[in-house]
């Protein structure tokens, strides 16, 4: 396991020095001048003397290779520069903010995965039933709801018709329910029916017919065999969505004006605060990779029949 | 096959997922905190704005918000309707007779909130730190032409100017970066380009609790040498998004939206239909223009740019896309500045003068065609605008419309905001929108622009064949110290630019408003930046 874990380790290295290239293009490519960008956050008028300043300043009178360089030196030492708008390292920035945006992204994963397990394994159980259309209505629901309108239907009926949640805003539990269902939607649409499929199909597996034989309890088959196997898809989802929602609380933060990560990153795309885009970037390449190995490492543990090596045994 | 044998296990799970699923729906608490966080004090306002507040630093810009900066920092003279300058840490100036000393009786027993004493050291002081980082302001005028500045005696205070400038005491009046830190803000190196210690200011108003992006609240300054503001506290709440800063006021979460776009056209006026709440407008804040750059070849024919104005129905369009909440402008500048006052004859909405302009100047519609020609060049024309800006884009659409029955195409381009501000400078538009500064920054801010290039401004207008007559009555305005004269200059600038329609003003912005009725009258503050909150009463 421990070789397996450096090599996944050692992988990484790669992806994360390709996220930054593409990052750095990007930015390169696109018609601002990150001397004029800068300049213009802080509202001072661009003169030309104080632009070259800038440019000798940013390292932008240097060849491309050389940037590039510079800035995969920076990034690995987690120097991000210091965000143009407040001048402030980046780094101080973000950790500030996260907080509250890891806070409302795990309890939208864990609003989530209470309802769609019980839901989705219900609703394969009880195929054709009445919680079967009902988590198909949630499902249809959850997919084609855009969030941010989800998000002001909620807040204008349960917070100000019938003024039980917050408008907006961060500080006791009532502050996380909306935001909460809001983005945990989208997901419970999709874990839902993800579950009820593989459960579903798992029902039609062999040992299923085995263990009724044997006599096993009903219960007993379904909880520890069937949804023991039938939840790995899920899982896979899960972590895909974690970074997801780490990254993508964007349109929900601004929505309830939750103080997060998402909320500073949309003021930095406004204001051209280029260091904050960058960490930014950065930061979700990895959030994205750490997460898909937490998936993968939880996945072996749940299903023996993925091996460390990498291949099926049976 | 059951997993569940009775149905009453079924239903118990079942219930308990929907109950999991609503939770903390049967719990009124936060609502009902909610409320009472606003009757808590009955004689304090709560209002959203839409970023973080900033550290304050009176001498550097963003992220500081402008509108807690004034809550916080005074100026030694602060603009009042109509552009009448008033004393205010200052007590009275004298200018002496070739405009470049002026001497400044500071005012008496002010203190900072932190009970030190307002003199000439600390004005010098923030004057000193501010002229460290000069750069950084030169858009500000007087900053270019400030020499030195003096601490004659404790309460007497003096600047001298390289040059004269008259606009110099309308420049002290703006929020930043002229205004006055405490000693106990000050960083130990004096430096405050990289931070303060403290906001510490002569203000009505001092930060008592503040949380980044989530809130900031100020109660009175106790020792504040004005009138006390009749409120006590006065939290501002950090809500980006406009709908839910109107659905946070519908909830009663907010006492006040204020300020420019704060809230959609739509939202406004539906919340003024309700008639639960009040809703005011403000006198004009700055004029929505288009500028049309006479560099081109084809706008620089003064009748191609005549006939664009008679060509579009500059009253419906504003009315249609504005909801009424612009006035139509005809004027460039509105005519609550100084000097701005001058008589304008509107252009009219025209078609046929506008077709007789164009045949005028050569272009002539082709048989069979649609868009007009001259030596087999179409006259076709390209307006950008900014992409987030939905009333831009609206406006564009109507003129391609319009234009296009008098024979112009007009092609749109949406650009970024930073896009379109570097094209504007470079030179590299047909036709662009445009926004004057406002009070207290106009009119001597706006025709410094149409003198100075660097803005892109003078540029468009390179081709007027009295350019450079226009650019030197600006400089012999800005330095006059002669207010008949100067009067005449600016008549004179005004008029010109008016005819040569290079400026086409379409409408006057507005400040909105829009408060609870236990809120007591809400008055616009003339300088276009603050809100002192100083005159609002809540009633008990």
């Amino acid at each position: 396991m421990v070789s397996y874990l450096t090599k996944r380790l050692l992988a990484v290295i790669p992806i994360v020095l390709f996220a930054i290239f593409l990052m750095f293009m990007l930015i390169r490519l696109s018609p601002v001048d990150p001397a004029e960008a800068y300049l213009a956050a802080a509202n001072i008028h661009p003169t030309e003397e104080l632009l070259t300043e800038k440019r000798q300043e940013f390292g932008l009178d240097q060849s491309l290779i050389v940037q590039y360089f510079q800035t995969v030196k920076k990034i690995v030492q987690l120097d991000f520069g210091n965000s143009f708008v407040t001048n402030t390292p980046v780094w101080q920035e973000v950790a500030a903010r996260m907080p509250a945006t890891i806070q409302l992204a795990v309890s939208s994963m864990l609003l989530a995965i209470i309802v769609s397990v019980p839901l989705g394994f219900l609703s394969a159980v009880y195929k054709n039933s009445l919680i079967d259309h009902f988590s198909r209505l949630l499902s249809y629901l959850g997919a084609s709801i855009p969030q941010f309108w989800l998000g002001y239907i909620l807040i204008f009926f349960f917070a100000v018709k019938l003024d039980l949640f917050p408008v907006e805003g961060r500080g006791t539990w009532q502050h996380f329910v909306l935001p909460s269902v809001t983005l945990s939607l989208a997901l419970i649409a999709i874990y839902t029916r993800l579950l009820r499929a593989s459960v579903l199909e798992e029902l039609e597996e062999v040992y299923v017919l085995y263990a009724r034989t044997r006599g096993m309890k009903e219960k007993a088959i379904m909880v520890k065999h069937v949804l023991r196997i039938a939840i790995a898809p899920m899982l896979t989802g899960l972590g895909m969505n974690l970074g997801k929602l780490l990254t993508g609380t964007i349109i929900v933060e601004q929505v309830f004006s939750w103080p997060g990560f998402g909320r500073f990153f949309i003021e930095a795309i406004f204001n051209r605060d280029i260091p904050v885009i960058q960490s930014y970037v950065v930061l979700a390449a990895c959030l994205f990779i750490v997460c898909n190995l937490i998936v993968d490492i939880v996945q072996m543990y749940l299903n023996p029949r993925i091996s460390w090596k990498g291949r099926t045994e049976y | 096959m059951k997993v569940f044998q009775s149905k009453k296990a079924f239903l118990i799970t079942f219930s308990m997922l929907i109950s999991i699923f609503l939770v903390g729906c049967s719990n009124s608490e936060a609502g009902s905190s909610s409320s009472e966080e606003t009757a808590e004090s009955a004689n304090s306002i709560t209002l959203s704005w839409p970023r973080d507040i900033g550290p304050m630093n009176p001498h550097v810009y963003n992220p500081s918000q402008l509108i807690t900066q004034s809550m916080i920092y005074e100026p030694l003279v602060s603009y009042g309707e109509g552009g009448e300058l008033q004393p205010h840490l200052a007590e009275s100036w004298t200018i002496s007779e070739d405009g470049l000393e002026y001497t400044f009786k500071l005012r008496e027993n002010v203190k900072f909130s932190d009970g030190t004493a307002f003199n000439a050291e600390i004005v010098k002081k923030n004057f000193d730190a501010v002229m460290k980082n000069a750069s950084s302001h030169s858009w500000l005028g007087v900053i270019n032409v400030l020499e030195k500045t003096e601490a004659v005696d404790d309460l007497t205070f003096k600047m001298i100017l390289k040059e004269p400038y008259y606009p110099a005491l309308q420049d002290l009046a703006v929020v930043r970066p002229v205004r006055f830190l405490g000693e106990s803000g000050f960083p130990e190196d004096g430096d405050t380009s990289k931070g303060i210690t403290a906001p510490v200011g002569t203000g009505p108003w001092v930060l008592e609790d503040y949380k980044k992006d989530e809130y900031a609240t100020f109660t009175r300054n106790p020792e504040y040498w004005g009138e006390s503001p009749k409120l006590e506290k006065v939290t501002i709440k950090i809500i980006p998004d406009a709908e839910t800063r109107v659905l946070a006021f519908e909830k009663g979460e907010l006492d006040l939206i204020y300020g420019e776009g704060a809230i959609s056209m739509d939202s406004f006026n539906y919340l003024k239909e309700t008639g639960e709440y009040q809703t005011d407008l403000s006198e004009p804040v700055g004029t929505r223009t288009l500028l049309l750059n006479s560099t081109n070849e084809k706008l620089a024919d003064l009748n191609v740019r005549v006939a664009l104005q008679h060509g579009f129905d500059k009253a419906a369009m504003v009315e249609g896309i504005t909801l009424g909440l612009e006035e139509k402008a005809d004027n460039i500048l509105s005519t609550n500045f100084p000097y701005t006052d001058i008589e304008v004859k509107p252009v009219d909405y025209n078609v046929e003068k506008a077709a007789a302009l164009l045949e005028e100047a050569g272009w002539k519609l082709p048989s069979g065609k649609t868009v007009r020609e001259k030596d087999g060049q179409p006259l076709e024309l390209e307006i950008m605008y900014d992409k987030t800006d939905p009333i831009q884009k609206a406006m564009s659409e109507t003129l391609q419309a319009e234009w296009s029955a008098i024979g112009v195409k007009l092609n749109i381009k949406g650009e970024e905001l930073t896009t379109q501000i570097e094209r504007r400078k470079a030179g590299k538009f047909d036709v662009d929108f445009w926004y004057n500064y406002g009070a207290p920054y106009d009119p001597h801010s706006f025709i410094n622009v149409v003198a100075k290039k660097g803005w892109g401004v003078s540029e468009a207008h390179t081709n007027l064949p009295m350019k450079a007559e226009l650019d030197q009555q600006v400089q012999e305005a800005l330095a006059s110290t002669d207010e008949t004269k100067r009067q005449q200059l600016y008549s004179s600038i005004l008029t010109t630019l008016q005819e040569q329609s290079v400026f086409v003003p379409i409408s006057y912005i507005k400040k909105t408003v829009v408060y609870q009725k236990d809120v007591k009258e809400f008055i616009f503050p003339a300088n276009r930046d603050e809100q002192p909150f100083n005159e609002i009463e809540k009633s008990q």
